[in-house]
């Protein structure tokens, strides 16, 4: 069968008209005791996704108690005062669902899904987790002792202690931001049962938390199970709220952590950002996209389709309550650890100095702005969506907004915006290779002074 | 509960098409599945069908090098590609309104990528891949598990011996000709499924893929998968090996030899594996890890091999001071009380599995690549939509059974890491 007459297979097809994208309904609401509960309906198939969303996230621990958000979290799986542990993961898996318990900078969350019938049996269990654990002591020892050998893999894995020193070496001592989401050995020995007692007592509590649900639903049921369900839950006043600024350390230098014989270096190059709060979010996004953030980005079309240097290479903010890092992150060849290093600073200048071609600028809008359906097709997903929501205070129409403001972003506004917030001179470089090689030809750079760092952890 | 639709058809060259209509969001995703893999290569060539991967998105007659990528993200799409051992896939999802766009790139690549070929292609995408087997495989932690696993269970001449990044030896001495006989081989419509999941009209959507597949002749017969498959169903024995390597922590994992994903009745070793394995019920985590504290992790899993044979694969990591010999022992009492499983054991695993497919098939990428690969192992696409049912049918005999005969250790591979290898 041979194509029709006119057919040019040497020509890129035309779209067809573009399709609606309509965002599910959400519908707000809260119970009597100040918990705040969003709703969404996806019915396609019959699931549901329940997040509570508990105001304890590690942004607002000292270093001294770095980790214990995490720890207490991940305790809940230790059992209620009505089951035990074993007793609670049997009752949930058996009716299919998995609880997820998660805590990064800004919030812990737990969260399953489940088959949508399953609902009523499975908010009752997500509660009572949160709201009775009884963290029995053997098993906060336990996930104590798991977290102390998850943390000496990190060491020993290249990127995770690329992550970890990145952060270190650009943030001080005493800011949160400085040191790995999940605790150093020291703060992590510390925790007990005390210590997981008396973080939920002061963090969980239902006026500072949020409940998503989203899925295969009816509104005044839901509305009704959570009223009821997390109604016994005390409101109690809460205080403190972590940090005002991250406070950094001198940029402008190279720190190597030594892993010798590495057969590759695990690159960061980073300063700190700008919280998510900021004005610039959508200028910078599309900046990022522009530099390191698309396969067709600088970096990557340099460093792996030019160069070969890589697997990989991506740039990104870290958006969170302050301002977490910028980074640029890469693998490479031992032998091409300066070089490589090289280009990505030379295509971060050259991009803030003459900014994005109005073609570069307009694929990073369609991309980012075309990418976007894409985030909403779970109800795992738009569950995260409404969490964003709810943990940063994003107006409403925050996502229904969103692929217009893209779309506003111009090369003049992403430009300005990088240049803003972001100063090569200050970056710091962070290596994770074999010193004796990379440390020569990193001597060579003008990117600062080259220090072989002492382990931290 | 699952009802995917899908309407199967074909072209007169070959190339198996499954179309999929789903009008929730305004996406759509295209799904190719060559049935070509790491089973496919000769020695000599081991790691050459995932550079061959590389090669396709260097361009073709119509489309330059990186093209294919820009214009896909320009589009608002997300792509990629994966090789495996039976089989190499090409996705991406995208604005519905673009469905002729990834046609027509999928087109192009697959009837006419010879022509954009060009040696500082291929030496480009051979440091790329390099690179790649040395941040997954040589610069990670237990990053050549599957290399070691795969030369216990398999003798060398089984085209599942050697894994699919290839050895670094073999990377290197691909050159273009190879490249050429492989593409003309291996990459003809008469091996292929395409598949179309999401918002698209379903007759619409059949006459673009004729218009821009139409006109690939069909290929030759594929050749006969090289080396041996001829092996017997277990392996006979215990092989134990032990490594001691740059790991922060011990580990151990071991694989068993199964039939192939596509025996009958082979869903009992995805039931054994969830458990023993999946969640924090399952039998390895209540045992090793909270009631001994032996073990920090632990899993399981069926790997799902299409010719010959698959592998159930379980194991834990221990804590920095454990006893390796002690974390063997503790998975292998664990493997032997399979010869008992309750009742709400099997009801656990297959509410989990429901829970878990419904959760993948929101995805019209995910739900398209399940659409595909039923069609290459079973001729089925629709299979998809039974595959609960058959877990249900799972009693607990077949389960014994299952464990009774493949599970002893008349067919165990053992592979140990110890910390203290390298600084």
């Amino acid at each position: 069968m041979s194509a029709p007459r006119g057919f040019r297979r040497d020509q890129v097809p035309a779209p067809g008209p573009v399709r609606p994208f309509s965002f599910p309904e959400l519908h707000a609401f809260q119970t009597s005791n100040g918990l705040r509960v969003r709703v969404a309906r996806m019915s396609r198939l019959p699931l549901v996704t329940i997040g509570l969303i508990l105001d304890a996230g590690e942004g607002l621990l000292p270093v001294r108690e770095a980790g214990w958000a995490a720890l207490t979290g991940s305790s809940l799986e230790g059992g209620t005062r009505r089951r035990t542990g074993p007793e609670l993961a049997e009752a949930l898996e058996g009716i299919g669902a998995r609880i997820s318990l998660s805590t990064g900078w800004d919030a812990t969350s737990v969260t399953l899904t489940c088959m949508a019938e399953r609902l009523p049996a499975a908010m009752s269990l997500l509660a009572e987790a949160a709201m009775e654990p009884a963290f029995p002591e053997d098993e906060v020892q336990r996930l104590r002792d798991q977290k102390l050998a998850t943390i000496r893999q990190r060491r020993m894995d290249p990127r995770s202690l690329a992550n970890d020193s990145s952060a270190r070496f650009i943030y001080a001592e005493d800011c949160p931001y400085g040191r790995p989401l999940g605790g150093l050995p020291s703060s992590v020995e510390a925790f007990g049962v005390e210590e997981a007692r008396s973080h939920s007592r002061r963090r969980y509590c239902p006026n500072t938390a949020g409940l998503i649900l989203v899925g295969d639903l009816e509104l005044p049921e839901v509305e009704a199970m959570a009223d009821e369900v997390f109604g016994p839950w005390q409101p109690r006043s809460v205080q403190g709220d972590g940090f005002a600024a991250p406070s950094n350390l001198e940029g402008g230098r190279v720190a190597v952590v030594d892993r010798p014989g590495a057969v590759q270096s695990e690159i960061r190059i980073g300063q700190v950002g700008v919280p998510r709060s900021t004005s610039l979010f959508f200028p910078l996004k599309v900046f990022n996209a522009v530099l390191g953030g698309a396969f067709t980005s600088r970096l990557m079309l340099n460093l792996r389709e030019k160069q070969g240097f890589t697997y990989g290479v991506r740039s990104g903010f870290s958006f969170r309550r302050q301002a977490g890092p910028f980074t640029i992150s890469t693998a490479v060849a031992t032998e091409v650890t300066a070089p490589a290093v090289q280009e990505a600073m030379s295509e971060l200048t050259h991009l803030l100095e003459g900014g994005p071609t109005e073609e570069e600028a307009s694929r990073a809008r369609d991309f980012i702005a075309g990418v976007f359906p894409l985030r909403f097709e779970t109800t795992g997903q738009v569950a995260s969506r409404l969490g964003e929501l709810f943990v940063y205070d994003l107006p409403e129409d925050f996502f229904s907004t969103y692929r217009d403001r893209i779309r506003e972003v111009t090369p003049e506004t992403a430009i300005d915006a990088g240049r803003t917030v972001l100063d090569p001179s200050r970056m710091v470089v962070t290596v994770v290779g074999d010193a004796e090689k990379v440390r020569g030809p990193l001597e060579e750079l003008p990117f600062g002074p080259v220090e072989v760092a002492t382990p931290f952890y | 509960m699952l009802n995917v639709p899908v309407g199967q058809h074909g072209l007169a060259n070959g190339l198996r098409v499954n179309i999929s209509v789903d009008r929730t969001i305004p996406i759509v995703a295209v799904n190719l599945w060559y049935a070509v893999g790491s089973k496919n290569e000769r020695k000599g060539r081991t790691g050459f069908a995932h550079l061959f991967e590389h090669m396709m998105f260097q361009g073709s007659a119509n489309v330059p090098k990186n093209r294919h990528f820009e214009l896909v993200e320009r589009a608002g799409g997300s792509l990629n590609a994966s090789t495996w051992f039976d089989r190499t896939n090409y996705f991406e999802t995208l604005p519905s309104h673009h469905l002729e766009l990834a046609l027509w790139l999928e087109a192009d690549r697959m009837g006419w990528m010879l022509p954009a070929m060009t040696a500082e292609k291929l030496e480009n995408q051979r440091e790329v891949v390099k690179n790649e087997r040395k941040e997954r495989y040589d610069n990670q932690p237990y990053g050549d598990w599957d290399e070691r696993i795969q030369a216990l269970v398999f003798p060398p001449s089984h085209p599942y011996y050697h894994p699919v990044i290839g050895s670094m030896e073999d990377i290197g001495a691909a050159d273009l000709d190879d490249v050429a006989d492989f593409f003309k081989t291996f990459y003809v419509p008469n091996n292929a499924v395409l598949t179309l999941c999401g918002d698209l009209d379903p007759d619409d959507a059949l006459r673009a893929v004729e218009r821009y597949f139409g006109d690939i002749p069909a290929g030759d017969p594929i050749p006969p998968i090289p080396g041996s498959m001829d092996i017997p169903a277990k392996m006979g024995e215990t092989r134990e090996e032990t490594v001691e390597a740059e790991v922060p922590l011990p580990r151990v994992y071991i694989a068993m030899r199964l039939q192939p994903f596509t025996a009958d009745g082979i869903e009992a070793a995805e039931v054994v594996a969830t458990i023993l394995g999946s969640g924090r019920a399952s039998r390895l985590y209540r045992s090793l890890v909270r009631e001994q504290k032996i073990a920090k992790d632990a899993f399981a899993y069926h790997f799902p091999l299409q010719t010959s044979a698959s592998m159930l694969l379980l194991g834990a990591t221990g804590y920095p001071e454990a006893d390796p010999e002690e974390l063997k022992e503790a998975l292998l009492t664990e493997v032997e009380g399979l010869a008992t499983v309750e009742e709400r054991e099997l009801e656990r695993a297959v509410a989990m599995t429901e829970t878990g497919l419904l959760r993948r098939v929101q995805q019209v990428g995910e739900r398209a690549d399940l659409l595909s690969m039923f069609d290459q192992y079973f001729r089925d696409p629709g299979r998809l939509n039974t595959e609960v049912d058959r877990f249900r049918a799972v009693s607990r005999g077949k389960v014994e059974d299952f464990a009774g005969e493949y599970l002893g250790p008349d067919n165990r591979a053992i592979l140990t890491y110890l910390p203290g290898g390298g600084s």
